[in-house]
């Protein structure tokens, strides 16, 4: 359907109109749009690239209409084609619309996975520092890096005397250990339970280990899981200072914590 | 005019074919979702088609078959809006991801 047969239609049209009012207003005006919704669509390189089909098919039907409108009495037959070459026409537009808009789609969902996977990268960046900070503040509350690998030592004043029950001002530290621990997936931890030398060995003995198992406790209900913890009470043995002073005692009173190294190698216990 | 409408309609064999197509149309629109309450065109398409059937019934074969022809495309015209509707909103959410992401890449950084 070109121009040229268009303008001549709508001219027979006109001619037929007028001499014989075959066609009427009503098939001359739906005529008119139809060929103008052809126009716009053919015009259109979009359009022609992704609905090739439906461009041909409004083109017909309007071909269509345009020889009808040349007979006496079919304005409805006009009407009737001018309509389906609109709605192949209008059909046409939204499959561009859509096809375009899934174009678009498609190069915003590589960009949507590029931004994903650079924010990505950066989290796990972060991460990585974070773990490194508390890599070093987990070394600084650490006051030993003995032969025993990274030792941790929590003192008696987190415990009440002779209760093994963990104290809220411990609370600090073992949330360090656990995000620690969270962070260093492989790394595991001995938790082991002292004593000073007064009272009963079997009574110290079960007071440390009661001490370093309330650690570890907390630790697991933090989400570390237990196959990471072991749990050791060494009672009044192993002193870090002389027990003859009551300063010296309170060193001895004390949970220590030792960390694997980054590949879970933990140390032998004692 | 009269005698070349009964002439038209005597010529007319019932369309059947047509039918079948404008029956797929409605189908496939329904299918993507298309709705007489939401699409105005599905509304047009199945009053449409529910017109031509009483036109079938009646023998009358030309308007069944061109109520049938309207109502097909205006079936067709429904579920492409959907479409074109759907690709809309799929575009909306990917850029507010896209933001999302970038407003938070922003902050990282």
């Amino acid at each position: 359907m070109s121009l040229k047969s268009n303008v001549i239609g709508a001219l027979i049209l006109a001619g037929c109109a007028s001499l014989y009012g075959c066609a009427g207003q009503h098939s001359e005006a739906a005529l008119q749009q139809a060929g103008a919704d052809f126009q716009k669509v053919k015009e259109d390189s979009n359009v022609l690239r992704i609905a090739p089909k439906d461009v041909i098919r409004a083109g017909e039907s309007l071909a269509r209409a345009d020889r009808l409108s040349t007979y006496w009495g079919s304005g409805s037959d006009v009407v009737h084609y001018a309509y389906l070459s609109q709605r192949y026409s209008e059909i046409a537009r939204e499959h561009t619309t859509q096809a375009l808009n899934e174009e678009r789609a498609a190069k915003l969902e590589l960009e949507r996975q590029r931004l994903q996977l650079a924010l990505r990268e950066s989290k796990l960046l972060s991460v990585q520092q974070q773990g490194k900070w508390l890599e070093e503040q987990i070394v600084a509350l650490a006051t030993t890096q003995t032969d025993r690998g990274l030792v941790m030592t929590l003192g008696d004043v987190l415990f009440d005397t002779g209760e093994a029950e963990l104290k809220n001002s411990a609370n600090r530290v073992v949330l360090k250990i656990v995000q620690f621990l969270q962070l260093n997936p492989k790394r595991v931890v001995r938790i082991e339970g002292y004593t000073d030398s007064t009272g009963g060995k079997q009574e110290n003995l079960k007071l440390s280990r009661d001490r370093a198992q309330a650690v570890a406790d907390v630790l697991m209900d933090l989400g570390i899981e237990d196959k990471r913890i072991q749990v050791e009470g060494y009672g009044d043995e192993y002193p870090v200072d002389a027990n003859a002073s009551e300063r010296g005692r309170a060193q001895n009173r004390r949970v220590e914590i030792v960390f694997s190294d980054e590949k879970g190698q933990l140390g032998a216990a004692r | 005019m009269a005698v070349l409408a009964l002439a038209g309609c005597a010529s007319d064999p019932a369309p059947n074919e047509q039918f079948r197509l404008t029956e797929q149309a409605l189908e496939q629109a329904k299918a993507v979702g298309a709705t007489a309450d939401e699409v105005p065109e599905m509304k047009l398409a199945e009053g449409k088609f529910n017109r031509a059937k009483g036109n079938m019934a009646d023998q009358s074969f030309k308007n069944a078959r061109m109520r049938a022809e309207q109502a097909e495309l205006d079936a067709r015209l429904a579920e492409a809006k959907v479409l074109t509707q759907k690709s809309e909103e799929q575009v909306n959410v990917l850029n507010t991801r896209i933001v999302r992401l970038r407003k938070q890449l922003g902050d990282a950084q």
